[in-house]
């Protein structure tokens, strides 16, 4: 294939694999978000004096941690019509890798809240603050700053593990780049486009995280690791 | 299938389990070879981005970005169906491990550079002055002192691409979860098989994520952090 060859093809696949990416930011952005508020309640489980609390939570961690994506991906995707729930394949995906998402943040903001100085909490009692607004006003917005960086990198994962939900035919872009593979014959080229499409997308997220994980050790003596 | 059938699919329970466990072989298998590929290029890349070449640095920079961007599926698909377009053919085992390699090269070279940095620099110093070649000071004198500080990242790593050799199931590769899809198709025991693959993985990331948990406490021990 010749160059020129190339450019031409490209051209033409680039209106259908941009659409494409613009479906994997969707599944990224959703899965996300779900990732972010399940990975809060189950961290705060995690955390409760209440066992039927935070056994679960930690059962659930594990669990999500020690097994791949893949699977989990499938379990849902195929385990839910047998329960009565049939949903299509990004949903199912957007599902699957929130649920993901959620064990490996819960063990972001742990790490986040038990940073925070046992004093604050102990201050935040003897002024007569509540477990609840302790947490709300004087433990979440310290630990913030620890929470950031690990939350960026687990966005810039999470917006590749997104190819993975090609597998059960969700439509993103590794799934726009398969079909079109098998009307081309060309998969070099095809999965060459869609790496640098990949990294196009991530490489200002990673930039973004380095500019946080600079600020957030900036003033502090000791580092966020 | 309608629904659940565990009496029917605990008949074929010692089937499942003799074709999943051959499929946990070629896991394994993966999983090794993916390990020592990351290890050396992770320590060569990581050599390079802490030494004083910019040269060097720069070639480790452009590697760890651009396979730390592009997702796994992408860069095996790239291997397996494109390189085979230019007459590069290989075998599915070996497609996953090279990929495998080069995507947990980038990741690791990052571990390594930061081990490496870990290390006083008088330890170089001193290396000079006793007459040993940067090469020499490297292999004698850092790497082996970075050791404690790399080894936890690296059995968590191992746990990572352990998981992550699930992917290979897409290049066709007969690991455990190549292995489930054959199975789910062949008796429609999709949520009893994926299920059990879970448990499965479990089995194999349970142990090694207690040996990194110990490796931590362990590496800690004896100098002040």
């Amino acid at each position: 294939m010749t160059f020129t060859q190339f450019t031409t093809l490209a051209a033409e696949w680039m209106p259908e694999l941009l659409v494409a990416a613009g479906h994997t930011l969707k599944m990224a952005v959703a899965a996300y978000v779900l990732g972010a508020v399940a990975g809060l309640l189950v961290a705060l489980a995690g955390r409760s004096p209440q066992r039927w609390l935070s056994t679960p939570a930690l059962i659930y961690i594990e669990f999500i941690r020690g097994t791949p994506t893949v699977t989990q991906l499938f379990l849902i995707y195929f385990s839910l019509p047998l329960i009565g729930i049939t949903m299509p394949a990004f949903e199912a995906a957007v599902i699957a890798l929130g649920l993901h998402y959620a064990a490996y943040m819960a063990e972001t903001y742990r790490a986040g809240i038990e940073a925070i100085e046992r004093g604050q909490h102990e201050a935040a009692q003897a002024i007569g603050m509540t477990r609840s607004e302790t947490m709300r006003h004087i433990i979440l917005p310290q630990s913030l700053r620890i929470i950031l960086p690990p939350m960026g990198n687990s966005a810039i994962s999470l917006l590749k593990d997104t190819s993975v939900a090609s597998l059960i035919s969700a439509p993103e872009l590794m799934l726009r780049a398969h079909d079109l593979t098998s009307e081309y014959y060309t998969p070099m080229q095809l999965y060459l486009i869609v790496g640098a499409m990949y990294l196009v997308m991530t490489y200002p997220l990673s930039l973004i995280v380095r500019r946080l994980e600079r600020r957030a050790s900036k003033g502090y003596r000791t580092g966020s690791s | 299938m309608t629904g659940m059938d565990w009496n029917a699919a605990l008949t074929y329970l010692p089937y499942f389990l003799e074709v999943l466990l051959w499929g946990a072989v070629t896991t394994v298998i993966c999983t090794a070879g993916g390990f020592v590929v990351s290890v050396a290029l992770g320590i060569v890349f990581g050599g390079f981005s802490s030494s004083p070449s910019p040269l060097l640095r720069g070639i480790a920079y452009v590697y760890v970005e651009v396979f730390r961007a592009v997702p796994l599926l992408t860069l095996l698909f790239i291997i397996y169906f494109g390189l085979a377009t230019i007459g590069l053919k290989f075998d599915a085992i070996s497609a996953a491990i090279i990929g495998f390699g080069v995507h947990g090269g980038a990741y690791l070279s990052e571990v390594f550079r930061a081990g490496i940095l870990s290390i006083n620099k008088g330890q170089s110093e001193a290396a000079f002055t006793i007459g040993m070649t940067r090469l020499m000071a490297f292999r004698y004198i850092i790497l082996p002192q970075s050791v404690r500080v790399v080894l936890p990242p690296l059995a968590n790593f191992a746990i990572g691409l352990l998981k992550d050799t699930s992917l290979a199931s897409a290049v066709a590769a007969p690991e455990m979860m190549f292995n489930a899809g054959r199975l789910a198709s062949e008796t429609f025991f999709a949520t009893e098989i994926y299920l059990l693959v879970a448990l499965l993985y479990l089995c194999m990331s349970l142990p090694l994520s207690y040996l990194s948990r110990s490796l931590e406490r362990r590496m800690g021990k004896g100098y002040a952090r």
